[in-house]
């Protein structure tokens, strides 16, 4: 029944891990600075979380990486070349592959419709590449021939992960996974990353709100705010300093802590 | 009986024509997001292309109309790539442009070939005479390719590679860019196609009804109503909804005549509109 999801493509590069590097990126939006001199590594197979209040520029540096936005100075290497300003679907089929905080699924194709030409378009795409075990956990292998468009918003998330993964990246940027959908969907956040890294060893950078989901997947986190890092490391180090509770908070209540 | 046989002669004629028509300026909406000013000057540049082919350079007929596409797809390949391109994500200027591109078309040819009708006649003549009913033959001819032109079209999008990618850009560009396809790779081969079928059209249609500079206006304004009676962007909605229109129109023009004929197909379709406002087959999806 499967048949046409498996992709007839060949891989063009075997080795599916990559290391991310970020070297001093800035953006400038006319007078408005976003960030400045934000500079991180994602070392192959690592996964690393970035949190930092609304406004921190945290969908604005996804959107750097991925090629959506040119940064105003700095560099982005992947796996040592430089990838700066290249388009997004040319860093697609390189496998720096993202994913988008609404649903990011074709809304007027079927399911079957829209794995078919993740597989076909990505160029990454392998040989091999089973998609069946996600479909089933995403409760989607019974659906495969409804229009996406028509699924529930859960459903339409996994989904959009999903098709991600189908790809084959190397690595993968997800902005917030977890929004939008029910506390007992958000386990399936955890399946995928697991489930991605696993098969295919990829480096993921993970931006969201939920500090739960944040400290389950992530050993490392990066905390964005007012344009800079103001800190990075383990989740139970980097929660716990003030600096990083006030930005959240906007105050210095001792009391207060990352909200969870 | 014979003016109901007339009427869905004619309808199912003019749906042909609307249709390839529809498809060419749906497209545009629905892979670019642009909404195409410049279809009916296409149209026109079309017949032009083919009068002359005709009767400057004595090519035939058949050749002419392949000629008109060409060029028309040529065209609107051109203006895509070098500048419609470089502001495609900004809705007001593409509009702009398209009707800067429109302007220069009808001026271009006013100044060519003057103000005047040319004479440009159909090749075959005769019809198929019958028991109550007359086919023009020539009607026949413009049905047929219509019908195989948009065969191919849905053949061209449904099962090639630049058709599933075009659909998908369709569908959510933020997404398929984001899996690797290549938006401006496509957009330019995108408004070739539809502009050699505004062409196509124009080099079939205009010998059986006239050519002239000004008749690509009514050309535009049927697209829309048909594009937007179908759904915006829908491919099956457009040749549906080219159809209805078309028996709409004749049934209309012949049991009811003239100016009235024209205001019962207005009303019809906002009829439609008002029932079924996302059109005959643009769907509705779920949200958040």
């Amino acid at each position: 029944m499967l048949a046409p999801l498996a992709s007839r493509h060949f891989r063009r590069n075997s080795d599916r891990s990559a290391e991310l590097r970020l070297e001093k990126i800035s953006k400038r939006f006319g007078g408005l600075k976003v960030f400045q001199d934000v500079s991180f590594t994602l070392p192959p197979g690592d996964v690393l979380g970035i949190i930092g209040p609304n406004g921190a520029g945290k969908t604005t540096l996804i959107n750097i990486i991925c090629g959506n936005l040119a940064p105003t100075t700095g560099r982005i290497l992947l796996q040592d070349v430089d990838i700066t300003g290249k388009s997004i679907h040319m860093l697609s089929r390189r496998g720096l592959v993202r994913t988008f905080q609404q649903t990011n699924a074709f809304a007027r194709a079927t399911v079957r419709d829209s794995v078919a030409r993740a597989f076909r378009f990505s160029g990454n795409s392998a040989n091999g590449t089973d998609v069946t075990s996600l479909l089933r956990r995403f409760d989607l292998l019974d659906r495969l021939d409804e229009p996406t468009g028509m699924l529930p918003y859960g459903q339409q998330k996994m989904l959009g992960l999903l098709l991600a993964y189908a790809t084959r990246p190397k690595v993968l940027l997800l902005d917030e996974p977890a929004a939008g959908l029910e506390a007992r969907e958000r386990s399936r956040i955890d399946d995928f990353v697991h489930h991605a890294r696993r098969a295919f060893g990829c480096a993921i950078l993970i931006v969201e709100h939920d500090m739960d989901l944040i400290r389950r997947l992530c050993p490392r986190i990066l905390v964005l705010d007012g344009g800079r890092v103001l800190a990075e490391g383990a989740p139970q180090d980097v929660l716990s300093r003030q600096d990083v509770i006030e930005a959240y908070l906007g105050g210095s209540d001792e009391t207060a802590t990352v909200p969870c | 009986m014979d003016s109901l046989l007339a009427a869905v002669i004619i309808g199912v004629s003019l749906g042909g024509q609307y249709a390839l028509l529809a498809l060419g300026f749906t497209l545009i909406f629905g892979i670019l997001g642009v909404v195409n000013f410049a279809h009916g000057g296409l149209y026109v540049l079309g017949g032009y292309v083919a009068q002359a082919a005709v009767s400057k350079l004595a090519i035939p007929y058949p050749v002419a109309v392949l000629a008109a596409a060409l060029a028309t797809g040529a065209v609107g390949y051109a203006f895509e790539r070098f500048v419609l391109e470089r502001r495609i994500d900004d809705h007001l200027a593409t509009l702009m442009l398209t009707l800067g591109l429109y302007l220069m078309l009808s001026t271009g040819i006013l100044v060519t070939f003057g103000a005047e009708s040319v004479q440009f006649a159909f090749p075959v003549t005769g019809a198929i005479r019958g028991n109550g009913y007359y086919i023009p033959l020539e009607n026949l001819i413009v049905l047929a390719t219509c019908l195989l032109a948009i065969g191919a079209v849905y053949l061209l999008l449904f099962r090639t590679d630049f058709g599933r990618a075009s659909r998908a850009l369709a569908d959510h560009r933020a997404v398929a860019t984001a899996q690797g396809m290549r938006p401006h790779q496509l957009f330019p081969l995108a408004f070739a196609l539809a502009s050699g079928l505004a062409g196509l059209t124009g080099a079939l249609v205009t010998p059986i009804l006239s050519l002239a500079p000004h008749v690509g206006d009514p050309v535009l304004a049927t697209s829309f109503l048909v594009v937007i009676l179908g759904g915006l962007g829908s491919i099956g909605g457009a040749t549906v909804a080219a159809f209805l229109v078309g028996l709409i129109e004749a049934f209309s023009g012949v049991y009811l005549g003239g100016s009235k004929g024209a205001l019962a197909l207005f009303i019809i379709v906002l009829v439609m509109l008002v029932v079924r406002p996302s059109g005959l087959l643009g769907r509705e999806t779920r949200g958040a």
